[in-house]
């Protein structure tokens, strides 16, 4: 195989990815889970009281990411290994082969891709993973040419609290307001765009 | 510098004091502060912690579907105004000045409510003005987008580009009713609980909108085709000092609904005052309707 990924499975494509997303999902993968059932309680801010050092000790989490295949493989991986994988990954040239699908799925799919949920203030996903659903840069990677049920299983691995990497949980809030037939309409829309990546 | 020794020993004997003498966490941060970033996000519990109303379907207008324009040449016209209005850089490209499109500030094609949605200002027009105290109608309106928004050149009332972005307007406010004030009309309300910094802005900038807006303001372009994939808000390709965005109110108004995108109604009152204000004394090009010296020694405030 050369990173084209296993349509049947879900085995997710990773040639011509961003670089700094492979490294950083393996990195995610690598991380310990933390320990079950412990709560940080959330405090209100009150800004009249502290207008100065509120950020300062803004502390972001890491980023987490469960998956049984890849978490115990990821763990054996250096650092130096990740990186080096990541660069050769994403150096690989692919061509999407579009998977055809209902035409009302797409059609719905696309209105979601393209347009969201203006009413209620649901983003489309075109206006961050860049209009042909191509990615954009190490924060936001490609949809298209994507195995279907890869991108089902990621919405609910955030919807289950499996996968939490996302930059400013914004991929949370968005699958935290995803219908199951929103999450297969996107993907099969996704999976049937055409897509040609040259690699790096 | 004898600390520095001492620690310097410390670590070489492989001694730690941190076990003896634990930091009691209440004494570092204050009673203040926010674990919101902390635990791993989730937009439910945000919302039932600070409280943040659902949007209930029915709550607010709902414009008609894209695929309903009838096909016609009303219809095509609002095709018209639409491509304008969402890729405003290529269709009305003669009259911008900079790198937006009309959809960068006007989300999800002039739909989302408290993003400024056509639905809920065009039946609402004409009507005065306090910016040109005057009474304007719909068309004059666009034409103030292009020349302090978009910095640009206004397009005439009769041109093409006019008539279809009014059209499309009109086609988005089908059903709407007329000259009422709809809820999710411009830009969300905003309290004011103290003087916005700029150094709270700068952190809180560099925290949450930097990966996306850049580090330095400036958005970020595509690499395989022209236009920003991210709009800029400051330097030469983003709004001039005469546009609605650049007060510091409307900009905070519209960040607290909408930014960043799809988490609206996250940040409070106070960060949306502070990023703004943070935003605003960047550097932006000038305001069209003053001259060059009014505009380097008497520049526009950023209103309240």
């Amino acid at each position: 195989v050369h990173g084209e990924g296993i349509e049947a499975a879900g085995y997710p494509r990773l040639a011509g990815l961003n670089a700094g997303y492979i490294k950083k999902q393996l990195q995610d993968l690598a991380r310990e889970l933390p320990l079950a059932g412990v709560v940080i309680e959330s405090v209100a801010k009150d800004y009249s009281k502290t207008p100065r050092i509120y950020s300062d000790l803004t502390v972001f989490s890491p980023g987490i990411r469960h998956d049984a295949i890849m978490s115990p493989i990821a763990k054996q991986l250096s650092n130096t290994d990740m990186h080096n994988l990541a660069l050769y990954f994403a150096s690989l040239p692919y061509t999407a082969k579009p998977v055809a699908a209902d035409y009302q799925v797409l059609e719905r799919g696309q209105d979601l891709a393209l347009r969201g949920k203006a009413e209620y203030g649901l983003p489309a996903c075109v206006s961050c993973h860049a209009p042909d659903g191509e990615g954009f840069g190490a924060d936001f990677p490609p949809l298209a040419g994507q195995p279907a049920i890869y991108i089902v299983n990621q919405i609910n691995k955030w919807q289950q609290g499996q996968r939490d990497n996302d930059n400013l949980g914004l991929m949370k809030a968005v699958a935290d307001q995803l219908t199951d037939a929103d999450k297969l309409n996107a993907a099969a829309y996704y999976a049937n765009r055409s897509l040609i990546v040259k690699g790096q | 510098m004898k600390r520095l020794v001492i620690l310097l020993l410390l670590g070489l004997s492989g001694i730690s004091f941190a076990a003896d003498t634990p930091l009691s966490q209440t004494e570092v941060y204050s009673t203040n502060y926010d674990a919101r970033a902390n635990i791993p996000t989730s937009l439910t519990r945000e919302k039932a912690i600070r409280q943040i109303p659902a949007i209930n379907p029915g709550e607010y207008f709902v414009p008609p579907d894209v695929g309903d324009i009838p096909t016609s040449k009303y219809g095509d016209t609002v095709k018209l105004g639409r491509n304008i209005f969402i890729d405003t850089q290529h269709y009305a490209k003669r009259y911008v000045g900079n790198g937006l499109n009309c959809s960068n500030c006007h989300l999800q094609e002039g739909r989302k409510a408290y993003a400024a949605p056509l639905w809920a200002a065009y039946p609402m027009y004409p009507a005065f003005r306090n910016k040109t105290r005057d009474v304007v109608t719909f068309e004059a309106r666009v034409q103030d987008c292009f020349r302090y928004s978009m910095n640009g050149i206004a397009p005439t009332l009769d041109s093409p580009e006019i008539k279809a972005i009014t059209s499309y307007a009109q086609w988005l406010s089908t059903g709407a009713p007329f000259n009422k004030e709809l809820p999710g009309r411009g830009f969300a309300r905003l309290g004011k609980p103290r003087d916005p910094t700029p150094v709270n802005g700068e952190k809180l900038y560099k925290e949450s909108c930097a990966s996306c807006h850049g580090w330095d303001g400036q958005g970020q372009k595509f690499s395989n085709r022209d236009g920003y994939m991210f709009p800029p808000l400051w330097g030469k390709d983003s709004f001039n000092h005469g546009a609605g965005m650049s007060t510091v109110k409307s900009c905070a108004q519209f960040s607290k609904a909408n930014m960043p995108l799809g988490k609206g109604w996250t940040m409070n009152d106070m960060e949306a005052w502070d990023i703004c204000t943070y935003i605003w004394l960047q550097d932006r090009p000038w305001d069209p309707r003053f001259g060059w010296f009014f505009n380097i020694f008497a520049p526009p405030t950023g209103g309240n």
